[in-house]
């Protein structure tokens, strides 16, 4: 029988305003909490470099208006996202359920189906999706990321049959277009969505049952198991979700553009990972977050609105995405592995 | 003539006793050796050292009359010096021509591998050692013994020297009783061909069917070295424990016979094979069993965490298999053993770890409370003397024996009628380990039925009112009352096996 050795940490030691698990030590940067909100700061610094850089386009409400517009459809997706990752699942199917969802309900009004009814079927295939996802990863145990990476494959060439190939722009009714263009206090509804969804989430994620479940299942699959934790059926509920809101943000997008073609969910894809991973070290570092998440969003929509605003090529939103996820994924991976010794 | 290997006052110790003292041993070429001992008796770390894994304190070695450059790995091959370890060591996804060629090359590499070749010579190495099979199955597809016997092959097959010791590392530990009789005749092959044999063994059925000689080791000393013939089995018991077996008079625990709340009929798992038995209301009941026994099934099995077979039953109701969240329903607790993989979620909070299997106690007006949650946790911890006592710390930041009481208070937060323990005190300091056992003594006085599946023997004397002895998947025992002791548990777990008892 080995006896087991103490762990550094002393009972008696000053833990930091704050309480946060795991700080053994009191410096100023973790009292202001540098760590767990530094993407609020960095975002504040990028706010007031391009103020100076670029005042007179840079420092309007209207800009900060269209960074929110803009980025309320990709915090969407990316909220949608967390919910399986948090239980250890990749989905990377998000992109193309949002452009399959997004042609179908341009679809249903160019052929004069009606928009409501368009709505329902794009929500219905979001979940369609959502459960072949699940299926393919809990019943035949293929790795969530071939499996979803397949499943964006397919989802492609739906978006490809549905609109012939070319772009739909016809026959979208107003009411409809209403529904993502229309503003309210000066933000477009979008944002309201946004909002509203991301407090659902973050009671699902923070004060459900079902929220320690996940996080379970993500940190531990063995144990949660073995906790009486249903691991398929929760797996199931978190693509369920996943392709709901992706779906969702589809149709949403429809709504913003009025217009549907087929490689329309594309660029939604690595922005929405981006946030995910660059958010699970905000906050509540160490698992995926909604508040997070959105600062992550946030702070890399200013840093390319104000680089593009300063003169950058348009290319440059994709430069700060791909390296934003591997800095994301750098970090996220040193906060996981200070909080787990193994 | 020269003996094949000669080892002379090998001592090591690790911070503290020595492990290993004055140990001295000779075999000769040929010769089939059995090497005994108890758990700590010292023959794991003599084995270790012969392999180059660790450096000895004193002593010295040598093999076929040429000494031993110890501490070195390639050395002891280099000298002849072959080993097969417990586990194998095959890739379970290459076949076995791919597995022989593991760390040795392929002898027909000319600028590409000449398959027929080396599948030609894979047969015949396996066909040396009397296994004919397709070498070109994955070794996964293959019986156990025939693994066995790829491992041997491996580590008999041409280096730069001939083999001239094969040890062996519990060989058939993993392997049902028909399989080991293969093996057998198996490890006589390698010994006609003039290589020593050593193997470590628990089994009696081997060192008396297969052995020549024994040594026995105990707390690190050589008892002696003997020939096989004219030892009885309690002789053997008694060179391995030190002592005859005397019915100790202990103040033994009295179980009162209470209803019975958890059943097993026909159980069956990989390794058990229709076991039976029944814990009731209040009472303690242990579970022993060497490697191979089906011990570290049991715990499993009963909570569903393994496929079974066979029927489990609280309070009369079945339960299904393979679903813990029913057996919790019903019910059942489980602290599995290996907590770091199997019960400890290490990023997150002690309070979520404590409160993840029933977090819907403080579910109130659509969100979980956490004040209430912290406050009850707070309490759990206190009862349990966890330190740091700060539900909102994460689990990583722990000891081991910490750990496990958070574990063990996620379930009897849940005042559960079956409590299942896996080797509960398992890398846990010796405050903690005492403070777990009060634990399970007042849970079991409250009328919750307690089984404890363990390899410590003193912690099952200390906690059982009788302990259930498995070999080979069966019970083969059943201890209580005047024969609770150590001991008696050990010599028990390694008595000689009947083929088919029922």
């Amino acid at each position: 029988m080995t006896v087991d050795k103490q762990t550094t940490s002393e009972p008696d030691i000053e833990r930091p305003a704050g309480g946060q698990p795991g700080q053994r030590r009191r410096r100023l940067s973790v009292i202001l909490g540098f760590d767990r909100f530094s993407g609020l700061y960095v975002w504040a610094a990028l706010i007031l470099i391009f103020s100076l850089w670029v005042p007179s386009l840079f420092d309007t409400a209207n800009n900060a208006r269209i960074i929110a517009g803009s980025q309320a459809i990709t915090a969407i997706v990316a909220m949608g996202l967390i919910v399986p990752v948090a239980c250890g699942a990749f989905d990377l199917s998000i992109a193309g359920t949002l452009g399959v969802a997004c042609c179908t309900v341009v679809w249903f009004q160019a052929n004069h189906h009606g928009w409501f009814l368009g709505i329902i079927v794009a929500l219905l295939v979001g979940l369609v999706v959502g459960l072949v996802n699940s299926l393919i990863v809990v019943r035949l145990h293929v790795d969530s990321f071939i499996g979803t990476l397949g499943m964006s494959s397919i989802l492609l060439a739906g978006t490809e049959w549905i609109t012939g190939g070319g772009q739909i722009a016809n026959g979208i009714s107003p009411t409809f277009t209403a529904i993502g263009q229309n503003q309210v206090l000066g933000l477009p509804l979008p944002v309201f969505y946004m909002v509203a969804l991301a407090i659902v989430l973050w009671w699902l994620l923070e004060y459900t049952p079902v929220g320690r479940y996940l996080y379970g299942i993500g940190g531990n699959p063995q144990a949660a198991r073995l906790a009486g934790i249903r691991v398929g059926r929760i797996t199931t509920g978190a693509f369920l979700l996943s392709g709901l809101v992706a779906a969702f943000a589809g149709v949403i997008l429809a709504a913003q553009i009025g217009s549907a073609s087929p490689d329309v969910g594309g660029p939604y894809l690595l922005p929405a990972f981006s946030a995910v991973f660059l958010g699970a070290t905000q906050v509540f570092p160490g698992r995926v977050n909604v508040p997070g998440t959105l600062i992550a969003i946030f702070l890399l929509a200013t840093g390319v609105k104000g680089l593009q605003l300063a003169g950058a090529p348009a290319y440059i939103n994709d430069l700060f995405n791909g390296a934003a996820l591997i800095i994301a994924v750098a970090l996220a991976a040193r906060a996981y592995a200070s909080q787990r010794k193994a | 003539m020269t003996a094949a290997l000669t080892v002379s006052g090998m001592s090591k110790s690790f911070a503290g006793p020595r492990v290993l003292d004055g140990v001295s041993l000779s075999i000769e070429p040929g010769e089939i050796r059995a090497l005994v001992g108890e758990n700590g008796s010292g023959k794991s770390t003599l084995i270790k050292i012969l392999a180059g894994f660790h450096l000895p304190d004193e002593g010295s070695a040598e093999v076929d009359g040429q000494p031993l450059h110890l501490g070195d790995g390639a050395a002891s091959e280099a000298l002849g010096l072959r080993f097969v370890h417990q586990d194998l060591g095959l890739v379970n996804n290459l076949d076995a021509v791919d597995n022989l060629a593991l760390g040795v090359g392929y002898s027909s590499f000319r600028g590409g591998i000449r398959w027929r070749q080396e599948r030609k010579q894979a047969r015949k190495a396996l066909a040396e050692l009397g296994y004919h099979f397709d070498v070109r199955q994955t070794v996964d597809r293959l019986a156990m013994s025939e693994r066995t016997a790829v491992a041997v092959a491996r580590a008999m097959g041409p280096r730069q020297i001939a083999p001239k010791v094969l040890i062996l590392d519990e060989p058939t530990a993993n392997l049902p009783a028909a399989e080991a009789e293969r093996l057998f005749a198996l490890a006589r092959r390698v010994a006609d061909s003039g290589v020593a044999v050593v193997f470590v063994s628990h089994h009696f059925d081997e060192v008396f069917g297969l052995a020549q000689s024994v040594t026995v080791l105990r707390d690190g000393k050589l008892v002696i070295t003997r020939p096989v013939a004219g030892l009885t089995e309690d002789g053997l018991i008694e060179l391995v424990i030190g002592r005859q077996l005397e019915q100790v008079e202990r103040d033994a625990k009295a179980a009162e016979r209470r209803a019975v709340v958890l059943e097993a009929e026909g159980l069956g798992c990989a390794v058990l094979d229709n076991v039976d038995f029944a814990v009731h209301a209040g009472e303690i009941v242990g579970v022993a069993g060497i490697t191979g026994s089906g011990r570290d099934e049991v715990a499993r099995a009963l909570f569903g965490g393994l496929d079974r077979t066979g029927e489990v039953k609280v309070n009369g109701a079945a339960v299904p298999p393979m679903r813990p969240d029913k057996a919790m329903g019903m019910g059942m607790g489980l602290v599995p053993a290996e907590r770091h993989a199997n019960a400890a979620f290490m990023a997150s909070t002690l309070r979520e770890n404590v409160t993840v299997v029933r977090p819907g106690i403080h579910w109130k007006g659509g969100i979980l409370r956490k004040s209430p949650e912290r406050a009850d946790v707070a309490k759990w911890l206190e009862r349990l003397d966890v330190r740091p006592r700060k539900p909102e710390f994460a689990m990583a930041d722990l000891s081991g024996g910490n750990q496990q009481k958070v574990v063990l208070a996620r379930w009897l937060r849940l005042e559960p009628k079956v409590l299942v323990l896996d080797e509960p005190t398992q890398g846990v300091d010796v405050g903690a380990k005492s403070d777990i056992h009060k634990l399970v003594d007042e849970a079991a006085a409250q009328g919750t039925a307690v089984l404890v599946a363990s390899t410590d023997h003193e912690e099952l004397v200390r906690l059982c009112h009788r302990v259930l002895v498995f070999r080979r998947g069966r019970i083969a025992d059943e201890i209580s009352g005047g024969r609770m002791d150590h001991d008696v548990i050990t010599a028990a777990t390694i008595g000689r096996d009947q083929a088919g008892a029922a």
